[in-house]
């Protein structure tokens, strides 16, 4: 079964156009213009069940405003939307009990009073049963190492430390569909990776979907077995992590350092049928992206060693982050 | 009663936040408690000049200015949210709202309650008592039946005209400056409409009726005979504001979520 | 003064913003006639039969009250709520690092806001008020231009006042009753809801040596016409000594508070 079926979802906004200097403003007094942006543009896509799910886009793509429909805070311009069986913007208050969400720069803690407080009161809030509670209450704790923040007051809690806090809070009453919006955003090294560890044994153990938006690649090579990738409102990409190093990442990057100068010229003539691109890194360094379904490495390799000395040699593997880009600079997508 | 309980864990909360913040708690009683003073001294220094404002005694208006602050205080006790569309709207408060499963008004007020200003309704209550005495008032047995009724419909007269007022904030992020000057405009409320003309006593009895959460409710324990009619209407405008304001609440929540951001 | 044009600048932005907020505007116009109106009725019920009261007759009295409402819409801005605001949520800070004086630019936006009103709220609003209440407007066309004078003189002595209080957010974690307390004071002690001589002559005695009748009691009695020849020109002193007083506390505070941030970090 489908944790999430979206089907030509589609998110229109009015823009309010500010007009230019005095007079622009005293005209806007009166008379106000807008402009139509669409920001979710007729996009579909499945999520089944238990799969995690990276949601990618530039800022601006539409990732925000497909989450807050997804989790029942907006309504859709048209499209249809089941999330958990549920439509989330009609049944909002039965549906919202079985799903968590962590927005990465907002709180939905209390700021003045300790962690546990908070965590008492959402229990209240979503009906969660005193004895559920405290098992799930306690496996968070010890999971995510809270054992002595639970009685600080929020607002001295460090960004790391809270934003445990938080998927605890959007975790205590064990929903089925985690959403997460930017939940590594500003942390350190070690605290995002505690967290994607935490996050996969989630998955794991209790098969919750989790849907997440982020703008840190290692997120989605930690997590994700799925990625849909969107661009101005479009869907460009939507497959597996593997597929998609496989479809783009075709193709390999050598770094080469000669024993004396070279220009990326006299490179390009001597591999000019192979369309190899070179990039001059410094006067004896270079960098060669060889498309791996026009060329292959031993020819490019031989007819270099043809013209000078190699003194060092490293392949360079594709990462999503390069294919990423590569993706959006060829503007389309290939799978939909 | 799912409520009822939630609303005694928010009441929790805000003990625990308020304790944290001690000398804050008090500098707010005292501060609300001189304002309500300093508006008293207004009446206490018009009728230095005068014995009469239209057909009404200084101990009148005091009367009705102890009543207007019972249900004033008891409503800015649940009701603090003043600063909504900052808050709520602007820095985006009302996503995590919506993504609880409670009812989002009710979640709102509860997030808002700030029992402190019961003081200034208990105030209001020494100053009717004071103000009655003077004036030799006889309570009925049913009096204090009908004083809470009366304190209840004011309190949705309130309810009414600043949840459809908060609610502007769904339709237009810009600072309105709104509330504060219809907050301003209650204060005409405790004074009696028929000094007014026309317009301005129409308008604080029909359109922002701040006449039912003062004069025309306190007119029923005075025993002014022209004016007990309206007193009688206070729980009708009450049910007919309170029902507005939630119809224009959730158009407004409708409209946020159908144009978001 | 050194950066003059930047503070010109802040002045047209805040009157740029203010333009955007239309709903603002209009809600302002209709609130502040509703104001003038009830205590005009107010101040009628009040005279009853009496035509002068403590010296005022009942038309100086609806001119007092019609000009000294739209003298607070000009004079009026919430600078010690931000101010306030920006303290505790840090971001006085960070203005602190901008090559100009926080307390100047800050007053500057007020500056803004003011100017805003007073061409587009307060001059219509007082035109509309003269067509519909029986207001007597000065006929000596001298005593406009001091009054302007005497206007610029209340904005500057109410925005220190404001500064003061919301600076008071330094030392204290919440200062918002302080602020809810020092709006009612200026409305009552600077004469906008009573004239002075209406207090008891202990109380009103008081308030000549506080700042607040500086902002709306003098300027409107000139207005009126309740104070003519020489006495004009003590008034413009008296606002002006009462703007040289104020800024000692405020540099006071000001020094005070800086070193609580350098030295807590805000």
């Amino acid at each position: 079964m489908d944790a999430i079926r979206v089907h030509r979802l589609r998110k229109e906004f009015q823009v309010q156009q500010n007009r230019e200097g005095l007079g622009g403003a005293l005209r806007d007094l009166f008379d106000r213009r807008y402009n139509q942006v669409v920001a979710v543009d007729d996009i579909s896509f499945a999520i089944p069940q238990g799969e995690i799910c990276g949601y990618i886009g530039e800022n601006g793509a539409g990732k925000s405003t497909t989450i807050k429909m997804l989790t029942g805070i907006l309504v859709p311009t048209s499209g249809e939307i089941t999330v958990n069986g549920h439509v989330p913007h009609k049944e909002r208050e039965q549906f919202v009990r079985e799903i968590g969400v962590v927005f990465g720069q907002r709180s939905q803690l209390w700021w003045d009073i300790g962690v546990i407080e908070s965590f008492r009161l959402l229990r209240k809030v979503y009906r969660v049963p005193e004895q559920a509670f405290n098992e799930r209450l306690n496996e968070l704790v010890e999971r995510l190492q809270l054992g002595d923040l639970l009685t600080r007051p929020v607002r001295k809690l460090s960004l790391g430390q809270r934003m445990r806090c938080e998927l605890t809070a959007a975790l205590l009453h064990n929903p089925k569909i985690l959403f997460l919006d930017e939940p590594t955003i500003g942390l350190d090294i070690l605290v995002k990776s505690e967290i994607r560890d935490f996050l996969l044994q989630i998955n794991k153990r209790y098969g919750t979907t989790i849907l997440l938006t982020t703008h840190d690649l290692q997120d989605i090579e930690a997590l994700c077995s799925r990625v849909v990738m969107l661009d101005d409102g479009r869907i460009i990409y939507d497959g597996g992590l593997d597929e998609l190093k496989r479809d783009w990442g075709k193709g390999k990057e050598l770094l080469i350092q000669f024993g004396q100068p070279c220009s990326p010229e006299r490179l390009r003539a001597l591999t000019a049928d192979l369309s190899v691109t070179w990039e001059a890194v410094n006067e004896f360094t270079l960098k060669a992206w060889i498309p791996l379904e026009q060329a292959n490495l031993t020819e490019v390799l031989g007819r270099v060693m043809t013209l000078a000395e190699i003194r060092d040699l490293r392949v360079l593997e594709p990462n999503t982050d390069d294919i990423v880009k590569e993706i959006y600079q060829t503007g389309a997508g290939k799978h939909v | 009663m799912h409520y009822l309980s939630l609303f005694f864990d928010y009441i929790k909360i805000y003990m625990k936040t308020k304790l944290t913040y001690r000398s804050d708690l008090w500098i707010e009683i005292v501060s609300d408690l001189l304002f309500q003073g300093l508006n008293l001294l207004f009446i206490l220094v018009v009728f230095m000049h005068t014995d009469l404002l239209g057909d009404w005694t200084r101990d009148e208006m005091i009367f009705i200015y102890g009543y207007f602050m019972v249900p004033y205080g008891l409503f800015t006790a649940f009701f603090n949210m003043w600063n909504f569309t900052e808050r709520y709207i602007i820095k985006g408060e009302m996503d995590r709202v919506l993504t609880r499963p409670v009812h989002n008004l009710f979640q709102l007020v509860l997030e808002n309650i700030d029992p402190s200003s019961l003081f200034g309704a208990l105030s209001g209550v020494v100053i009717m008592v004071y103000a009655g005495t003077q004036l030799g008032l006889d309570w009925a047995w049913y009096d204090p039946l009908v004083l809470v009724l009366l304190v209840l419909s004011s309190m949705m007269v309130y309810f009414g005209v600043y949840v459809s007022l908060i609610a502007i904030g769904f339709f237009t992020d810009s600072q309105t400056g709104i509330l504060p000057l219809v907050w301003n405009l209650q204060n005409y409320g405790r004074y009696p409409v028929d000094i007014y003309n026309r317009v301005i006593r129409f308008s604080l009895t029909w359109v922002l009726p701040f006449a039912f959460v003062g004069v025309h409710p306190a007119s029923y324990f005075l025993k002014k005979g022209e004016w007990q009619l309206y007193a009688f209407l206070t729980p009708l405008m009450g049910v007919a504001f309170f029902l507005l304001a939630l119809w224009i609440w959730n158009v407004g929540v409708n409209r946020y979520r159908g144009a978001g951001s | 003064m050194f950066s003059l044009p930047a503070y010109l600048e802040m002045v047209r932005m805040k009157f740029l913003m203010m333009l955007a907020y239309r709903v603002n505007y209009y809600s302002g116009i209709l609130v502040y006639a509703i104001n003038i109106g009830a205590y005009y009725f107010l101040w009628q019920a009040i005279y009853g039969d009496n035509q002068t009261m403590q010296g005022f007759t009942v038309a100086q009295m609806t001119t007092y009250i019609a000009v000294g409402w739209m003298a607070r819409a000009f004079y009026f801005n919430n600078l010690d709520r931000e101010i306030a605001n920006e303290i505790r949520d840090g971001s006085v800070a960070i203005q602190m690092i901008r090559p100009y004086s926080y307390l100047m630019s800050k007053m500057m936006q007020g500056f803004g806001e003011g100017l805003f009103r007073i061409l587009l709220f307060s001059t219509p609003g007082m035109v509309l008020v003269s067509l519909l209440l029986p207001v007597d407007l000065p006929t000596d066309w001298r005593v406009w231009p001091v009054f302007l004078l005497m206007l610029a003189f209340s904005f500057l002595i109410n925005s220190q006042i404001n500064i003061l209080v919301g600076l008071f957010a330094f030392f204290v974690e919440n200062n918002a009753g302080m602020m809810s307390m020092k709006r009612i004071l200026v409305d009552l002690c600077s004469g906008l809801i009573v004239p002075l001589t209406f207090f008891p002559t202990w109380a009103s005695s008081v308030l000549e040596w506080l700042p607040f009748q500086a902002i709306t009691y003098l300027p409107a009695s000139v207005f009126v016409g309740r104070v003519t020849g020489s006495a004009v020109w003590e008034v413009l002193l008296l606002q002006f000594v009462w703007f040289v007083v104020l800024l000692i506390p405020i540099w006071l505070v000001w020094q005070r508070a800086r070193r609580r941030l350098f030295v807590q970090g805000g």
